[in-house]
């Protein structure tokens, strides 16, 4: 063979190979992620603001791995100043065979922070539990100190002098807030997506097994379990003696929170994601078929509905009389809970998938663009955005 | 409405939403839904493949004929065409019958693959995304999100021993269609080519969710099958030369023919050999009425020929 036909040859493997990556990628998995981007809700304590951004994304053909990177940062919610940010710590992946490690486990953050006593609790999808210093951001603990857990989905709740949190494992577990020693798990059918609830003693959590399981906070025993028709990833609401909560089978159940009896269950045309919010006897849930449903908390009476255009991933939270709920197109609206009257507060023109947060009468919404923006709900001005890339 | 959206109505709505109720039906296991439907969606397209096999077949069988042209006309590129054109119109064969029927299938495998990565979600965020593609059927909502784990596999993360399986049972196909080329270069380049997709296959299955490399395992064990089906072991086992030569002579001897036809053309007349081919000629030659292209009417006639010739199929008994 002479060097051109050698040259030939080697023309046709490049545009084969060249072939196969376009086709794989660009036409197969355009869209759709294979690596988790995270990025929680805020949650505000002492007019700081303590956010997980989502993570940056590495180039490649599309189903990309993200940077191996997570952060916990401090926003003085006053001016959106960075008070200070800190790395997550990174897993250190193990050297697999024939030369090749297996990526990283990326620090991706789903689940809103949880603050108590001078230290603030993250859930990282790499299976580990962080407490830091909310004043410095100093590492205190990590759970578990050797290996890691399945990835955690799940939001953090500190209570009682305990962390409570669920994992993809099927697990709920306690842990000592100030050492992060282990109390107590339970076990669930599947993995656990849902972020727990507390109400005096009793744990409210959901499972992909497709129950809602009452615990006792204390010491991890059942009390009681709801089946639904389908899996549950959402988070519950407790609201006056009555357990609130969304399953994948596009029902919003209402439970007793003592028995686990069904009271009320209110079909929609698609899923409940987010945590409602209850105002005046009235849950207010935002679904993925795009409306916000306005229930009657007692009979699950429809009193209401908007349509908001696209699909409601994120959770409502109430601000003076109003419930502030954002579309995933990026629209921000105000309902007045009063007359349940919609009304469009902001449009951020971003994806908005994070659970909002609201203090003093400003509503903070983190975007899929990785910009914090802060809204004066009366008058619906930007007051400042800072963007975490 | 736009050409994404309209991808989204006919391709994957309907697959996804398709996955999802296998998985329910089939005890909850997306790993069987995967299989299940790759079978289906092969059979839908069985004509399709079979199409694109035996016009690949009759492409083969032209081969000899072609290199012979080949040879002949290497100084005179555009007679060259116009004689392997002709040659093409003669036998009834049409090169883009190989092709046509393979573009066909492109969106539907695409549109499979698409499903499959979408379905699994095993992030938040492609839940999130799922959520528009689902039908109103309550079967839907209550079968998700899948379970990801069938044998020992996750489905959600490669897998090596499923890669090489890939790898594995794509050489094999690969393998059973090849036929050996009398041009050295050509053989060589075949052998990589044989060699090259397999190993790329393999290796990016290892770096995509396993559930991909089942779809892609069970689609090459169906197409493996039906090409035993259609050609026998193929390029699997070895060819007898000596029927080989004996049929190249011919060709030589039927190419001869054309050179001496008074017309100056290649009007290629092919009496018996066609026959011996296997390809179904009422008539021959220019009396024969141009059929368009396209691939001989009978299949059987082809598939019936290793047997004869080559004798490619191992005998039983």
């Amino acid at each position: 063979m002479g060097i051109r036909d050698n040259a030939v040859l080697a023309g046709k493997v490049c545009l084969l190979a060249i072939f196969v990556l376009v086709g794989l990628t660009v036409l197969g998995c355009a869209g759709i992620r294979s690596a988790p981007e995270g990025g929680s809700g805020g949650t505000i304590a002492d007019g700081t603001l303590f956010l997980c951004p989502a993570l940056k994304q590495s180039g490649g053909f599309g189903c990309s791995a993200p940077a191996t990177e997570g952060k916990l940062l401090a926003v003085n919610t006053s001016d959106g100043s960075r008070l200070w940010e800190v790395s997550l710590e990174t897993a250190k992946p193990a050297s697999g065979g024939f030369g090749c490690a297996p990526a990283a486990t990326p620090v991706a953050v789903y689940g809103m922070p949880a603050v108590a006593e001078e230290l603030v609790y993250v859930a990282g999808y790499n299976g580990k539990i962080y407490a830091l210093s909310s004043t410095s951001g100093a590492l205190r603990w990590v759970y578990p100190r050797e290996g890691n857990l399945g990835p955690i989905i799940s939001g953090v709740v500190a209570a009682l002098g305990k962390v409570y949190f669920g994992c993809s494992d099927g697990k709920v577990y306690a842990l000592d807030a100030a050492t992060g020693d282990k109390q107590w798990e339970f076990a669930t059918g599947d993995k656990i997506w849902s972020t727990p609830a507390i109400d005096g003693d009793t744990l409210y959590i959901g499972s992909f097994d497709k129950k809602l399981y009452a615990l006792s906070a204390t010491d991890g025993s059942k009390k009681w379990e709801f089946e639904a028709e389908g899996a549950i990833a959402s988070t519950p609401l407790v609201y006056n003696n009555m357990v609130y909560i969304g399953s994948f089978d596009r029902h919003l159940y209402a439970v007793g929170a003592s028995d686990g009896k069904v009271r009320w269950q209110f079909l929609a045309e698609k899923w409940f994601w987010g945590r409602p919010v209850a105002y005046n006897n009235t849950i207010y849930a935002g679904c993925f078929d795009r409306r916000v449903y306005a229930l009657d908390a007692q009979n699950g009476g429809k009193l209401a509905e908007f349509d908001l255009g696209s699909p409601v991933y994120s959770w409502p939270v109430l601000v003076d009389g109003k419930v502030i709920i954002a579309s995933e197109e990026g629209k921000v609206y105000a309902l007045d809970a009063s007359n349940n009257q919609p009304g469009l507060l902001a449009d951020v023109e971003e994806a908005i998938y994070a659970p909002l947060c609201a203090s003093d009468g400003v509503v903070y919404i983190y975007s899929q663009g990785k910009n914090l923006h802060a809204l004066n709900v009366a008058s619906g001005a930007k007051l400042w955005s800072l963007t975490t890339k | 409405m736009g050409i994404g959206d309209i991808w989204n109505l006919i391709a994957m709505q309907p697959m996804i939403n398709t996955l999802i109720v296998l998985t329910n039906y089939l005890f909850n296991n997306f790993g069987l839904a995967i299989i299940a439907l790759t079978i289906i969606i092969n059979g839908l397209m069985l004509y399709l493949t079979l199409k694109q096999i035996y016009a690949s077949k009759a492409m083969q069988t032209l081969q000899p004929k072609l290199m012979e042209l080949q040879k002949k006309y290497a100084k005179d590129k555009q007679r060259l065409a116009q004689e392997q054109m002709r040659l093409y119109k003669e036998s009834g064969v049409s090169p883009a019958g190989c092709l046509l029927p393979l573009v066909v299938q492109m969106p539907i495998w695409i549109a499979l693959y698409q499903s499959i990565m979408r379905v699994m979600a095993v992030i938040p965020e492609n839940l999130l995304g799922l959520s528009k593609y689902l039908y109103s059927w309550p079967v839907v909502y209550s079968t998700l999100p899948l379970n990801n784990e069938f044998l020992w596999l996750n489905l959600a993360v490669g897998d090596t021993f499923l890669a090489l399986l890939v790898g594995g049972t794509m050489w094999v196909q690969q393998k059973m269609v090849m036929t050996p080329a009398a041009d050295p270069r050509q053989q060589t380049q075949s052998n990589m080519m044989l060699w090259m997709m397999p190993i790329m296959f393999a290796f990016f299955t290892l770096s995509f969710p396993s559930g991909l490399a089942l779809f892609w395992v069970t689609s090459n064990v169906i197409r493996i099958g039906i090409q035993y089906f259609v050609t026998g072991w193929g390029g699997l086992v070895k060819s007898t030369p000596k029927k080989q030569v004996v049929r190249d002579r011919k060709y030589k001897q039927r190419i001869a023919q054309v050179e001496q036809a008074p017309s100056g053309g290649a009007d290629i007349v092919v009496p018996s050999s066609t026959q011996e081919e296997g390809l179904d000629y009422e008539d021959s030659g220019s009396k024969r009425q141009d059929r368009g292209g396209g691939y001989p009417k009978s299949p059987r006639a082809i598939r019936r020929q290793p047997r004869r010739g080559g004798g490619h199929r191992r005998k039983r008994g």
